[in-house]
């Protein structure tokens, strides 16, 4: 395999019992790039994410990355190897405060959550302050995550993911629920996250300005199938793409 | 100075509970010092049931059968051994742990109910073992004269030797509990998905809690059977384990003293209503109505909601020194 390829899924497929929501999905992602996965409801883009992080058994086909086969592999195992994912609906500690939130994530990347006698509150403190100070949610630090508002639930958990220090991220629909705002924020940050440590980012969006402003490369998905693929400019102009999802004219 | 203040605030309960509890047994009668004695043995083993319970959120219905390991173990290290108390406690606190090592390696693949009734089931497994098994645990006649050391006869001195190993005891709990290990158990309690997608292996630090807990269990079992100068296999059915959970949810079990509290009031009340009825389960199951009723966090929920013990936000102040902008809920 190409030393560039980050990402790789052959023949990826998956049913829950005799409904086919994956098939036959060929998809490369490249070390340090940008892409999403763009297709209607349904079509099948979570649960490309959810085979690729382990959170559901694969039916058929393989996932590599970094060159090494990672199929069917324990969740904790792919988050080990340095891929992890930020969920549609936001997946955080909602007991814990924010700076708990983050300080557990960072604790887990750096294997310290097998130390019984230091007090965690002395641990990663900068660590944790920072990346609070980078997805703007120092204001928050001292706020039970579970009341945070959906917006900055969002961004928790985007720094609960960045904490894990991967080399390659999953957001699922990563500007669901925020104001244009904060959309125009979060996704600065995960461009520039992209541009200064070259992580390699694929997210899914419904949001046409976040798609093409921010994908180097686009795949469309339609009932599990990969119906067309390659630059935003590219896919945009591809009749089968318009068809399935971006409807007539953009 | 902030910092100062924030280890007073949070250590004043505890240093004024032990300190009460160091002179009480100047103040009142014998068999009160040995209903106090009852009280931080099943303190301890509450607290260390509430190590699942509280911070890892799943109840576990088969604690009596770690605490019946541990008292076991005492026992017949003491009486077939002669080992000395002192010795006992360790091995009782080994050998609980194997056992939770062994039970918990299946109970920990489940959640939830199932994880409830796979505990039961095993703790029923340990108590019809010890039950049965007559040449070895003396079966259902249980083990008798598992006499504590001279010096420990009297009951102001078994007492303060309980006091002493709870105290060590709760003090290896606390950190425990506010390590990166205790808090990987409260993230697992929160979220167990987002912490396998943080990159822990939440099967394994499971295990290894339930087997602290078990350790933890087996120590105040230890306890027990030189206090009860006997063992009953009694001590392994699953009606001692609700023990602990009812102490647990009565004194709260999102904050550490609370099983240690609900311990308090479930002995007290114990002892108090025995003296007039036969029906102390009838009054205990009431308590247990009113408490889940209307104060659901507990005894300690209800102080914690009134806006005691936040100590967090003093401890974090100042490490951002731009910063004043918290919300706090």
């Amino acid at each position: 395999m190409n030393d560039d390829v980050i990402l790789k899924t052959d023949h990826l497929s998956k049913s829950f019992f005799k409904y086919q929501v994956l098939t036959d999905v060929n998809y490369q992602l490249n070390r340090g790039q940008i892409a999403a996965i763009i297709g209607p409801n349904g079509a099948g883009k979570s649960t490309f994410f959810n085979l690729v992080t382990g959170y559901h058994a694969v039916s058929g086909g393989n996932v590599y990355f970094r060159g090494k086969e990672i199929t069917n592999w324990a969740r904790h195992k792919i988050a080990r190897i340095g891929i992890t994912r930020a969920f549609q609906v936001s997946n955080i500690y909602p007991k814990l405060t924010t700076y708990e939130n983050v300080r557990q994530s960072i604790l887990a990347q750096q294997k310290r959550t097998l130390n019984f006698f230091t007090p965690a509150e002395r641990l990663a403190k900068n660590e944790t302050l920072s990346l609070l100070e980078t997805t703007g949610l120092s204001g928050f630090r001292n706020t039970e995550a579970g009341i945070l508002s959906q917006g900055d639930k969002k961004k928790l958990e985007l720094a609960l993911a960045l904490a894990s220090k991967p080399d390659l991220l999953l957001l699922d629909e990563p500007t669901a629920g925020m104001s244009s705002e904060e959309t125009h924020e979060t996704m600065q940050l995960v461009k520039r996250l992209n541009k200064d440590i070259g992580l390699s980012i694929l997210f899914t969006e419904h949001d046409i300005s976040v798609i093409f402003g921010y994908a180097q490369k686009l795949s469309v998905l339609h009932q599990g199938v990969l119906v067309a693929e390659g630059t935003p400019e590219e896919v945009r102009q591809n009749k089968e793409a318009q068809a399935c999802y971006l409807g007539e004219e953009i | 100075m902030d910092k100062k203040n924030g280890f007073l605030k949070r250590f004043r309960l505890p240093a004024g509970l032990f300190f009460v509890a160091l002179i009480l047994p100047l103040v009142v009668t014998e068999f009160w010092v040995h209903v106090f004695t009852e009280i931080i043995i099943l303190g301890l083993f509450a607290s260390a049931f509430n190590l699942i319970f509280g911070y890892m959120g799943q109840l576990s219905f088969g604690q009596a059968a770690y605490y019946g390991i541990g008292a076991y173990t005492t026992g017949l290290l003491m009486v077939k051994l002669q080992w000395p108390l002192i010795a006992c406690l360790p091995a009782s606190m080994i050998t609980a742990g194997l056992g939770a090592l062994i039970l918990g390696y299946f109970c920990v693949k489940l959640r939830g109910i199932y994880f409830a009734i796979l505990t039961m089931a095993f703790g029923q497994l340990v108590f019809f073992i010890i039950f049965q098994w007559y040449s070895f645990t003396g079966g259902d006649n249980g083990l008798q004269g598992i006499n504590p050391p001279v010096w420990l006869f009297k009951a102001n001195a078994y007492y303060y030797f309980s006091l002493a190993v709870v105290t060590v005891g709760m003090i290896l709990l606390y950190f425990i509990t506010e390590s990166p290990f205790g808090y990987t158990m409260k993230a697992i309690r929160d979220n167990t998905e987002r912490t396998e997608f943080i990159g822990i292996n939440v099967q394994r630090y499971m295990l290894i809690n339930f087997v602290i807990s078990g350790m933890f269990c087996g120590l105040a079992g230890a306890l027990w059977g030189p206090f009860n100068r006997s063992v009953a296999p009694d001590l392994c059915s699953w009606q001692n384990s609700g023990h602990p959970v009812f102490m647990a949810v009565m004194g709260g079990p999102y904050h550490f003293l609370g099983p240690m509290i609900g311990s308090v009031i479930f002995t007290f009340l114990n002892a108090f209503v025995t003296g007039f009825t036969e029906y102390w389960p009838l009054v205990s199951g009431l308590v247990m109505i009113i408490v889940v009723l209307l104060m659901p966090g507990g005894l300690f929920g209800i102080i914690k909601s009134k806006g005691y013990f936040e100590t967090k936000a003093v401890v974090l102040e100042g490490n951002n020194p731009g910063d004043t902008g918290d919300k706090k809920k």
